[in-house]
């Protein structure tokens, strides 16, 4: 994995554990990997890494048991709602670019029902 | 002891010319710590004087609360910007004087280390590649298992796939006992794996912090601070 | 520190052994040349040649063994293998400490191995057949037990002596100046010392004239001990015959070589300790 965002490294990692979690990739109650060994996978700090696991348990989106490690959570309900989100921040960051490029809505609505059209064609 | 470095009004004078010029630095059990600067911004210097190599000038300088000797060389694992070992050597005898002179040289971590760097115990130390001298003397430092690790330099000058297995072998034996000072001017390769930065400039400290914090600060990373820092 | 000296011999034990190899090479070769010279009484050009060769050698393998030897230390100071040296957990005092062993076993080893060679090539070669225990019988009682212990032990210190000078000049020279390239500094150091030292000891030997005779254990002048030098040297050289004064000592001026060595010594470890930049 590269860091080449500039957002803080533990950010990144949290964005990477969020989307696999909402791909399914990680399901709910899965065990997730040790703080030393995604620290080794990725080539992060370890310190980096507990940081990112502790700002994920803050949302509670994983939890930890003593001893055992960290899991992410078993709550349905946690995981759609975080689905709905990167959805939400997903489509705003498209309409975002979409309006700098200097598109009305409309012209947007068309474009997105266009790619529909030809998707369903497939 | 929370500090396993503390550095207090540091100065370092080669006859007129300032190399450090009162630095002040604390380092956290359990950190990483990259020292960043071009060459000639004194980063050997602060290096050497913690490992015992270079005397200051004036200011304190304790390492687990003692100051530079033999008790601080014993939990200091050191890794030179040259290759220091006999020429003599074979693999095996660079091994055997560790093990002589450091009780915390763990032989079990050093034949894994040497595997994973893909070298063998006979080979002869006269006989390594550039990049095989790097690869070898980090093991021997990595090998140990010290409160404090001081590695200058440690991706200089090596191809990028030796560059990786350097940069993988001192993730795989980082622990949190222990304290990692590390000096680069490659700070792109480097900057995932600091926990904090300190920016050297002409002797002086002119940026530190978290590494996190100033991305976070910033909105950049450390790779383009240093950009910023020192003007290239 | 004896883990430090392991590691220092087996870095130069092959150039030592090399260097004995071909000494006694050489050695062995000129005994052979001048005794068949001796036999036959003429001098051929090869053989002049040879001898002449072979004694330049010796010197100059005298000399690069000794600059060899004492270089191990300057290597430290100059090269980087200091950067393992001084950073290993251990004193000053215990690396010089080291290196001065180090080196005193390998010019005692080199003189005595060289020595004994000779007296059993002059045994062999010798035109009077000395058988070896009457050779022995003779020598005890010609020289003194208590003479033989005098003089090993004051060939041991003047070794120590004179590499203890040379260190400290090496660091000395070190610290002095940083520039690495004036590294034949120490050198003229090493002589201003040594001419300082040996300058002060005849000083102090000739305000404080008192003598300790090894052999009766008096203390006197030298008048009041009798000085007596007579050496007769034997035509076969097999036997040195000396007169007793040869073992008196000047009290105040050994003393005081004592002392500079014990802080020269001290010197160069706090040197090391405290000044070195590398």
């Amino acid at each position: 994995m590269d860091f080449n965002d500039n957002l803080p490294i533990y950010m990144q990692i949290m964005n990477l554990i969020k989307s696999k979690m909402a791909s399914g990739e990680i399901s709910g109650g899965d065990k997730l990997p040790s703080v030393r060994e995604l620290s080794k996978e990725l080539k992060v700090n370890p310190n980096t890494i507990q940081r990112a696991y502790q700002e994920l348990e803050r949302e509670e989106l994983v939890f930890t048991q003593r001893g055992m490690g960290t899991f992410a959570t078993e709550d349905m309900e946690v995981i759609k709602s975080l689905k709905r989100k990167m959805a939400r921040e997903l489509v705003n960051r498209f309409f975002m670019e979409m309006k700098k490029l200097g598109f009305s809505i409309d012209e947007v609505k068309s474009i997105v029902f266009e790619w529909i059209e030809r998707e369903d064609g497939e | 002891m929370k500090n396993i470095v503390e550095i207090k009004g540091l100065t370092k004078k080669y006859s007129s010319k300032v190399a450090l010029n009162n630095i002040n630095l604390n380092i956290e059990k359990g950190k990483v710590v990259g020292i960043l600067g071009p060459n000639g911004s004194g980063k050997t210097t602060l290096i050497k004087i913690l490992a015992g190599l270079l005397r200051q000038t004036s200011g304190e300088v304790l390492i687990d609360g003692r100051s530079i000797g033999v008790y601080t060389k014993s939990i200091v694992s050191y890794l030179p910007d040259r290759s220091f070992l006999y020429k003599w050597m074979k693999i095996e005898d660079a091994m055997n004087l560790y093990k002589d002179f450091y009780s915390d040289f763990d032989e079990e971590k050093f034949n894994e280390l040497l595997s994973f760097m893909k070298l063998e115990r006979n080979m002869k130390i006269d006989a390594l590649s550039k990049g095989m001298h790097e690869k070898l003397n980090l093991s021997l430092v990595l090998a140990r298992n010290s409160k404090l690790y001081i590695l200058d330099e440690p991706i200089g000058g090596v191809d990028p796939v030796a560059r990786d297995q350097i940069i993988d072998a001192i993730i795989n034996n980082y622990n949190e006992e222990s304290s990692m000072i590390i000096t680069t001017h490659l700070v792109r390769d480097m900057e995932s794996i600091l926990d904090e930065v300190v920016f050297l400039k002409e002797g002086n400290i002119v940026l530190t912090g978290s590494a996190e914090a100033l991305r976070e600060e910033r909105g950049k990373q450390i790779d383009d601070i240093y950009k910023e820092v020192f003007g290239e | 520190m004896f883990k430090y000296m392991k590691y220092e011999i087996r870095g130069t034990y092959r150039y030592i052994l090399g260097v004995l190899a071909l000494v006694l090479i050489l050695i062995t070769g000129l005994y052979v040349y001048i005794d068949r010279m001796g036999r036959t009484g003429e001098i051929s050009a090869i053989g002049g040649t040879f001898m002449g060769l072979s004694v330049m050698i010796l010197f100059g393998t005298a000399l690069a063994t000794f600059l060899y030897i004492v270089g191990s230390f300057r290597k430290e100071l100059y090269e980087d293998r200091g950067y393992l040296t001084f950073t290993l957990p251990l004193t000053g005092n215990q690396i010089v400490c080291s290196k001065l062993i180090v080196a005193s076993i390998w010019f005692l080893g080199l003189g005595i191995a060289i020595g004994l060679y000779n007296i059993l090539m002059v045994a062999i070669f010798a035109p009077v057949e000395v058988s070896l225990s009457e050779l022995f019988r003779e020598m005890s009682a010609i020289v003194a037990v208590r003479k033989v212990l005098f003089s090993i032990i004051s060939g041991i210190f003047s070794i120590v002596n004179m590499l203890i000078i040379i260190y400290f000049s090496m660091a000395l020279g070190r610290v002095t100046f940083r520039n690495k390239r004036i590294g034949g500094l120490w050198f003229i150091i090493f002589i201003i010392i040594s001419i300082l030292l040996g300058s002060v000891a005849l000083t102090i030997s000739d305000y404080l004239p008192y003598y300790l005779d090894l052999n009766t254990s008096r203390i006197g002048t030298l008048d009041s001990i009798r000085i007596n030098y007579q050496i007769n040297i034997d035509v076969n050289a097999v036997a040195v015959k000396t007169s007793s004064d040869m073992a008196t000592i000047n009290i105040a001026s050994t003393i005081f070589n004592i002392a500079t060595t014990v802080l020269l010594f001290l010197g160069t470890g706090y040197l090391i300790d405290r000044k070195i930049d590398l």
